[in-house]
């Protein structure tokens, strides 16, 4: 039924395009480069450190490697991590 | 980002160490709590270093029963805390309002007065003027009535045609055009005599209006009368006042004499500088110099160095003293060059004194030379029309 719904939703957003991020609720990723991070979107943080940082979120748990990773803004939508990125792994 | 970062500092906020087992916990609450959290580091394993505002700071007690974890407060920065620490240290914050007041009050004077343009009118005649009004450096520039002060000045001063006033920071600059003035001219009705401006011979008199009493070939002095606007007749003791009009024409004479001695000492710079610093501040000044000017015969020049190419105008100058070494040398100059060189110059001289109207009869040179000097005389005849009105003052 979910499937049949999410589907609906995919064509819906394609016929008249609109943003899927917001249609399907899916978490938007920007990646500057490899110093810096950009998550809306996100349903919370998991794991934090400065090499290893794991953000819940709708598809599945994001997890990213890195070093002197800081965590320059979390606000309830939007998650804006600097330092240098260099693995990204989304485990749905 | 700047801004944010700005503003934030505007608004204060604190830094604060948290440590804890279950800091991932400690975020989550703290987003859905509506706590605006930035720059957050984990330092340790156990220990994370975050930046949170007054308020945040505030509502994050309840997050902190709730995880239990030992939060730490590391720095307060921004405004709000600032002025906390002033509240404590009057005197600091008197002597900012002191140091405000001061400089407030002192650039809202006028520290001096400058006068461009004037040529005719004397700079200090306008400055006497102004300090009638109680205008003069020192008082507050926005007493000042521009509108008031140029009537003042225009009624004062019959020839300047433009005026402008403005006030550039603390200097008041008065701008002035001057015109020439016109002749006084003498109304038709005021009876008047022609009288002669300079002497001569007569040439030719045309009397207008008015009797003449001068005749061809009479020797006139400058002041006397050439056409009398005084009518009277032999049997009668009446007479009629007239506005005497009327050209007198005479041969008037110029002459310049020039002399120039042949040999010639010639002041030549032999390229030996001393130079002497100065610091003048107002009128005292201050000379740095080494030893005595190391020369007999020297020119001094004064030059200003400035420190900024615009003009910021500076309490103080640094002068600079040049002496330059002067040599003499005796020239022997050639008799006929010399003579057409000081007939050109003796004939310019002459040509200053003449004014435009003047018609030149003849040119006359002579040189006479005598203990080495040479002696140009030129002598130059011109007729000219001499005539002056003057009112007659009837007593």
């Amino acid at each position: 039924m979910k499937n049949k719904m999410d589907n609906f939703k995919y064509n819906v957003s394609e016929a008249l395009e609109l943003p899927k991020d917001v249609v399907l609720d899916l978490p938007k990723i920007i990646i500057t480069g490899n110093i810096g991070l950009n998550i809306s979107n996100h349903k919370g943080i998991i794991e934090y450190t400065q090499e290893i940082l794991r953000i819940n979120s709708s598809i599945g748990i994001i997890k990213i490697w890195g070093s002197n990773m800081e965590l320059k803004t979390i606000l309830s939508e939007e998650i804006i991590v600097v330092g240098l990125i260099e693995k990204l792994e989304i485990i749905s | 980002m700047q801004v944010i970062k700005t503003w934030n500092y505007l608004r204060g906020y604190v830094i604060i160490r948290v440590e804890g087992l279950t800091l991932e916990r400690f975020l989550n609450l703290a987003i859905t709590s509506d706590i605006y959290l930035w720059d957050i580091k984990r330092v340790d394993y156990t220990v994370l270093e975050i930046k949170v505002t007054i308020e945040g700071f505030k509502a994050l007690k309840e997050v902190v029963k709730r995880v239990g974890c030992r939060v730490e407060l590391i720095d307060k920065k921004g405004v709000p805390f600032i002025l906390y620490r002033l509240k404590h240290r009057k005197m600091l914050g008197f002597g900012i309002v002191i140091f405000l007041g001061l400089f407030i009050f002192l650039s809202s004077l006028i520290w001096s007065i400058e006068i461009i343009g004037n040529e005719e009118i004397k700079t200090g005649d306008i400055i006497k003027v102004l300090e009638k009004e109680n205008i003069k450096s020192g008082i507050i520039k926005y007493n000042i009535d521009k509108d008031y002060m140029k009537h003042l000045l225009l009624d004062e001063f019959n020839n300047i045609s433009f005026l402008s006033i403005e006030t550039k920071g603390t200097k008041l600059i008065i701008e002035v055009k001057e015109q020439d003035l016109p002749p006084e001219k003498i109304d038709t009705d005021t009876p008047c005599n022609i009288v002669a401006t300079k002497k001569g011979v007569i040439v030719k008199t045309i009397a207008r209006c008015g009797n003449s009493v001068v005749h061809k070939g009479d020797v006139v002095k400058k002041g006397q009368t050439l056409i009398t606007g005084v009518i009277s007749d032999e049997y009668s003791e009446e007479y009629i006042l007239v506005h005497a009009e009327g050209e007198v024409l005479a041969k008037t004479v110029y002459s310049y004499r020039l002399d120039e001695p042949i040999v010639k000492l010639i002041e030549e710079e032999t390229g030996k500088v001393y130079e002497r610093w100065e610091l003048k501040i107002g009128k005292k000044g201050i000379q740095f110099f080494k030893g005595d000017i190391p020369f007999e015969n020297y020119n001094e020049t004064v030059r200003e160095v400035k420190l900024f190419q615009n003009g910021i105008h500076l309490p103080f100058k640094i002068l600079v003293h040049e002496y330059r070494e002067l040599e003499t040398k005796e020239i022997k100059q050639n008799i006929d060059f010399l003579k057409k060189s000081t007939h050109i110059k003796a004939v310019e001289k002459v040509n200053k004194q003449l004014s435009a109207k003047v018609q030149i009869e003849s040119k006359d040179v002579k040189y006479y030379i005598e203990d080495g000097i040479l002696s140009t005389y030129v002598v130059i005849e011109a007729i000219e029309d001499i005539g002056e009105k003057q009112i007659i003052n009837i007593n």
